[in-house]
C-alpha cells in the first residue's frame, strides 16, 4: 500500500509537469533510438563483410564510443535542468512534512517512468525512423548496400546498458542532492548563480595549449600510414580542448574584456558581455557538444563523400592499366607470345580493341616523387617482348576499350579460355578495373549510405540540444529583459542585445567546427591516401562543400529555434 | 509648485474573455510637492499598484492623465517613453529587479551605461551613492551574494544615480525583515531630507510613517490623505493605524 502511494505520487508527478517531463522524454527517446541505430550499424553484418570494412568499422566504432560519452552528458545536462527547476518542489515537501527518503523514493519512480517511457520510444523510433531512413538513402544513393535493415540483439543490449547506467547516474545524483540540502536551502535555490571554477586560467591555458598541439600534428603529418594511427588519438585530444576551452576558456576571454573598462561600459556591450558571461557558465558544455558533434558530421560525411565522389580515381590508381592476365610460372617464352594473339582474337570476339601504351612504363622515378601504383620502374629481367601487349613480371598489361558490359563479359572470356592455352591455372588469372570498379562503387556508395545516415543522426540530437538551449534560456532571459524594460532600456535596444547573444551563441561552435575542418583537412587528406585516394584537391573541395551545406543547414535550424526563444522572451 | 499632477485617473481592465470589467481606479486626482514624501497606503486589491505602474509611465490609464514638470504622459510618443522613464524616473520594487549577471556595481551603474555616461562620471557618482546607502564594501558582489536589505540598498542605489525628478518606490519593504525595513526607511527619510521626492506605495503604517504626507486608497478611489505636521514618527504612526481602522484595511506592521 505505501510502496504504491509512492509510485501513485510519482505518476501523477510526471503527468503534472509535463511541460518539463516531455523535452526529457524526448531526449531520451531521441537519444535512445540514435544510439540503438549507430549500433545496430555497427554490428550489421554487411558491414563487416565489405572490403575495407574494417577501416570503416573502427570509424564507426569510435563514432559510437563518443556518442555513448555525449548521451550520458546531456543526459546528465538535462537532469540537471529539471531538478534545478524542481528544487522548490522538494523543498515544499519537506516542509509538508514528507521524509527525505521519501522524496529520494519518489524521484527513483520518476526518473524510471521518464526514462523507461523515453527508451521504448527510442526503440520505436528506431524501428520505423531508422528503415524509413534507410530506404529513402538507399534511393537517394542509388547503390544497395546489400544488406537489409536488422537491428543485432547485441546493438539492443548495448542501448539498455547504456542507459541503465544514465538512469544509475542521475537517479543517485538526484537522491543526493535532495539528501544534502534543506528545505529552506531548496525552496530559495532556484535562482542561484554558479561560482566560478578554481584553476580557470591554468585549464584555459591547458585548453589552448592541448588544441595547438592537436593542430600542429594534424597538419605536419605526412605519411598515411602514420595518419591513421595517430587520427583516433588526437581526436580525444581535440574533443578534451574543445571542453576545455569553451567551459574555462570563454569564461577567462569575458573576464578580460569586462576588466577593459572603456569597452564594457557601453550600452551594448555592457549587457552583451554579462549575459554572455552568465550563459557560458551554464551552457558552455552544450556549445562544446555541438561543436564536436558538428565536426564529426563534417568529418564524416566529407571523408565518406571523398571516397564516392574519388572511387574512380582510386580504382584507376589501383589499374594502371585496365586488366592484368597472370600467365602460369611454368609458361614458356613461347607460350606468352602465342598468348598474345589469344587474348586479342578474344577481345575482337568480344567487341573489345586492346591497346598497351609502353609509355606508362617508366624507367626511373622523378626526382621528389613519391612512388605510386602506376609508376613502373623499367626491369629488363622481367619483361618478355610480345607483339601487341605488353608482358611484364609475369603477366599481361592493356587497356581495354568497349562497353563496360562488354568488358565485362571479355574478362569472363578470358577466364572461361583460359585453359585452352595453360595446362596449369594459377590462383589469380585476371584482375581488371571494370569488375573492382562494380565492387567498389557499391562499397564507397555504402560507405556515403553510412556517411549519410550518421549525418542526420548528428543532426538530430544537435537540433535537440539546440533545441533545448533556446527554451530554457528563453525563460531565464525573459526576467531579465523585463528588469532591463523598467530600468529604461528601449525596445531596439533589447532588440540588438537579444539579436548579438543569440548570435554568438549560436556561431561560436559553427566557428570552431570550421577551425577544427580547417587544420583536420589535412589529416584526413593523408587518411584518405592509405585508401589510394590522392586527389588533395578533391578531398578540400569535399571538406569545403559539407562545411558549406552545414552551415547553411545550421542557419536553418537556427533560424527556427531562435523564433520559439523570441516568442518566450517578448511574450 | 507641483511636481507631479495626477488628473482624473480611471483604469478599467478587460477580463479574459471580456466578459466583465474590472475597474481599477476611479477618478483619483492628487498632486505632488517637489520635495515630498508621499505614501499611498491601501489594501491588498484596491488599485495601488495599478496607480504606481501608471505614475511609472508603465502602464495607461483609460481616462484622465499624468503631468511631471507639466509634461503630459499622453504626449510622449511610445519610442520615447523608455528615454523619458530612464531620464526622469527612479525605480524601486518590491522583489529588487536586480539583474543576477551584474555585479552590484554593475547593476547600479546599468542606466548610467543606458545613457553612455562618461566612465570616470559614472565612478564619480557610484561610489558616492555607495558609501551613503552603506554598500561600499559590497559593489563586487553578486545579488545573491548579498542580503535582500542590501539588495534593496544596491536597487535604491541605481534608482538615484540618474539624480530622477521622482523616486516611485512598490512595497520597497515587503520582502524585507522588520530591521532591514527600518534601516531601509531611514534611507528614504534621509533622501527625503536633501530634497528628493518620494513617492512611495505600501500596504505597512510603519513604512508610510516615515512619510511627509499620506494617500488612503480603497477600491480605487482615493479615500483621504493625512499630512504628518510636525509629529514625529510615532504620533503620525499612531494617527495612520486610526485612519486605516476607519478604512477598514491594511497592516499594522
Amino acid at each position: 500500500m505505501r510502496r504504491l502511494f509512492y509510485f501513485r505520487l510519482a505518476l501523477s508527478n510526471v503527468r503534472r509537469s509535463k511541460i518539463t517531463y516531455l523535452p526529457y522524454l524526448v531526449a531520451t527517446a531521441v537519444m535512445s533510438g540514435v544510439f540503438l541505430l549507430i549500433a545496430g550499424l555497427l554490428f550489421s553484418k554487411g558491414m563487416t563483410n565489405t572490403p575495407n570494412g574494417g577501416t570503416a568499422q573502427a570509424l564507426f566504432a569510435f563514432g559510437l564510443v563518443v556518442f555513448a560519452l555525449f548521451t550520458v552528458l546531456f543526459m546528465l545536462y538535462i537532469n540537471n535542468f529539471l531538478i534545478k527547476r524542481r528544487k522548490k518542489e522538494f523543498g515544499l515537501y519537506g516542509i509538508l512534512g514528507l521524509d527525505k527518503r521519501h522524496v529520494g523514493r519518489v524521484l527513483v519512480w520518476e526518473n524510471l517512468f521518464v526514462i523507461g517511457g523515453g527508451v521504448v520510444c527510442g526503440i520505436v523510433i528506431a524501428l520505423v525512423f531508422g528503415r524509413l531512413l534507410f530506404l529513402l538513402l538507399m534511393k537517394l544513393i542509388h547503390v544497395v548496400p546489400g544488406s537489409s535493415f536488422v537491428i543485432s540483439f547485441n546493438a539492443y543490449a548495448l542501448m539498455l546498458g547504456l542507459f541503465l547506467l544514465v538512469f544509475l547516474i542521475t537517479t543517485i545524483s538526484n537522491v543526493i542532492r535532495v539528501h544534502t540540502a534543506n528545505p529552506i536551502a531548496l525552496l530559495s535555490s532556484e535562482k542561484r548563480g554558479e561560482k566560478d571554477k578554481k584553476a580557470l586560467v591554468p585549464l584555459a591555458v591547458l585548453g589552448a595549449l592541448l588544441l595547438g598541439g592537436a593542430y600542429y600534428y594534424a597538419w605536419t603529418t605526412e605519411i598515411p600510414g602514420i595518419a591513421l594511427g595517430i587520427f583516433f588519438p588526437l581526436a580525444i585530444v581535440v574533443i578534451l580542448a574543445t571542453f576545455l576551452l569553451f567551459l574555462c576558456g570563454s569564461i577567462v576571454v569575458l573576464k578580460l574584456l569586462r576588466m577593459k573598462k572603456s569597452l564594457y561600459y557601453q550600452p551594448d556591450h555592457f549587457v552583451t558581455i554579462s549575459g554572455m558571461f552568465h550563459r557560458m557558465r551554464q551552457n558552455a558544455r552544450g556549445l562544446a557538444t555541438i561543436c564536436i558533434l558538428s565536426t564529426m558530421l563534417v568529418v564524416t560525411v566529407s571523408g565518406t563523400l571523398s571516397l564516392y565522389l574519388g572511387r574512380e580515381e582510386m580504382t584507376r590508381g589501383m589499374y594502371p592499366f585496365d586488366a592484368q592476365v597472370y600467365v602460369p610460372e611454368s609458361a614458356t617464352e613461347q607460350q606468352i607470345i602465342n598468348y598474345d594473339a589469344v587474348l586479342n582474337r578474344l577481345a575482337a570476339q568480344n567487341n573489345v580493341t586492346l591497346r598497351a601504351d609502353r609509355s606508362k612504363l617508366i624507367t626511373k622515378l622523378p626526382e621528389g616523387e613519391e612512388f605510386r601504383r602506376n609508376n613502373f620502374v623499367w626491369d629488363e629481367s622481367v619483361f618478355v617482348d610480345v607483339p601487341t601487349l605488353i608482358f611484364y613480371d609475369g603477366s599481361f598489361r592493356f587497356d581495354v576499350s568497349g562497353t563496360e558490359e562488354d568488358c565485362l563479359v571479355f574478362i569472363q572470356a578470358i577466364r572461361d579460355h583460359y585453359s585452352e592455352s595453360f595446362s596449369e591455372t594459377p590462383n589469380l588469372i585476371a584482375s581488371d578495373i571494370f569488375t573492382t570498379r562494380v565492387q567498389g562503387y557499391g562499397f564507397y556508395g555504402g560507405l556515403l549510405f553510412l556517411g549519410a545516415f550518421f549525418a542526420v543522426l548528428f543532426l538530430a540530437v544537435a537540433v535537440l540540444i539546440l533545441y533545448f538551449k533556446q527554451v530554457t534560456e528563453g525563460y531565464e532571459d525573459k526576467e531579465r529583459f523585463n528588469i532591463l524594460q523598467q530600468v529604461g532600456m528601449d525596445d531596439e535596444q533589447v532588440k540588438r542585445t537579444i539579436n548579438s547573444q543569440v548570435l554568438w551563441v549560436f556561431f561560436l561552435p559553427l566557428a570552431a567546427t570550421a577551425l577544427h575542418m580547417l587544420f583536420a583537412s589535412k589529416i584526413i587528406a593523408q587518411m584518405l591516401r592509405s585508401f589510394m585516394l590522392y586527389d588533395w584537391g578533391l578531398v578540400s573541395l569535399c571538406i569545403g562543400g559539407t562545411l558549406l551545406a552545414f552551415t547553411l543547414l545550421y542557419f536553418g535550424i537556427y533560424r527556427t529555434t531562435a523564433r520559439t526563444y523570441y516568442r518566450i522572451v517578448r511574450r | 509648485m507641483s511636481l507631479l499632477q495626477v488628473k482624473g485617473l480611471g483604469k478599467v481592465y478587460n477580463t479574459k474573455l471580456g466578459m466583465r470589467q474590472c475597474v481599477a481606479l476611479k477618478n483619483v486626482s492628487f498632486e505632488v510637492i517637489e520635495g515630498e514624501f508621499v505614501a499611498i497606503m491601501g489594501a491588498s486589491g484596491s488599485g495601488k499598484t495599478t496607480l504606481l505602474n501608471i505614475l511609472a509611465s508603465l502602464d495607461k490609464p483609460t481616462t484622465g492623465d499624468v503631468l511631471l514638470d507639466g509634461t503630459s504622459f499622453a504626449a510622449i510618443p511610445d519610442r520615447e517613453l523608455s528615454e523619458f522613464r530612464r531620464k526622469h524616473l527612479g525605480f524601486v520594487f518590491q522583489d529588487f529587479n536586480l539583474l543576477d549577471t551584474f555585479t552590484l556595481k554593475d547593476n547600479i551603474l546599468l542606466p548610467l551605461v543606458l545613457m553612455q555616461t562618461p566612465l570616470k562620471e559614472m565612478e564619480n557618482r557610484v561610489f558616492p551613492i555607495a558609501r551613503q546607502l552603506g554598500i561600499s564594501q559590497l559593489l563586487n558582489k553578486y545579488p545573491y551574494e548579498v542580503s535582500g536589505g542590501e539588495k534593496q540598498r544596491a536597487a535604491i542605489a541605481r534608482a538615484v544615480i540618474t539624480d530622477p525628478r521622482i523616486l516611485l518606490a512598490d512595497e520597497p519593504t515587503g520582502a524585507l525583515d522588520s530591521k532591514s525595513s527600518a534601516s531601509l526607511l531611514n534611507q528614504f527619510a534621509d533622501l527625503h531630507a536633501i530634497g528628493k521626492t518620494i513617492l512611495m506605495v505600501t500596504h505597512s503604517a510603519m513604512a508610510a510613517s516615515y512619510a511627509s504626507r499620506v494617500l488612503f486608497i480603497s477600491d480605487g478611489v482615493l479615500f483621504s490623505q493625512l499630512y504628518r505636521g510636525e509629529d514625529a514618527n510615532k504620533a503620525f504612526f499612531d494617527r495612520i493605524v486610526a485612519n486605516l481602522s476607519i478604512l477598514g484595511g491594511g497592516d499594522i506592521a
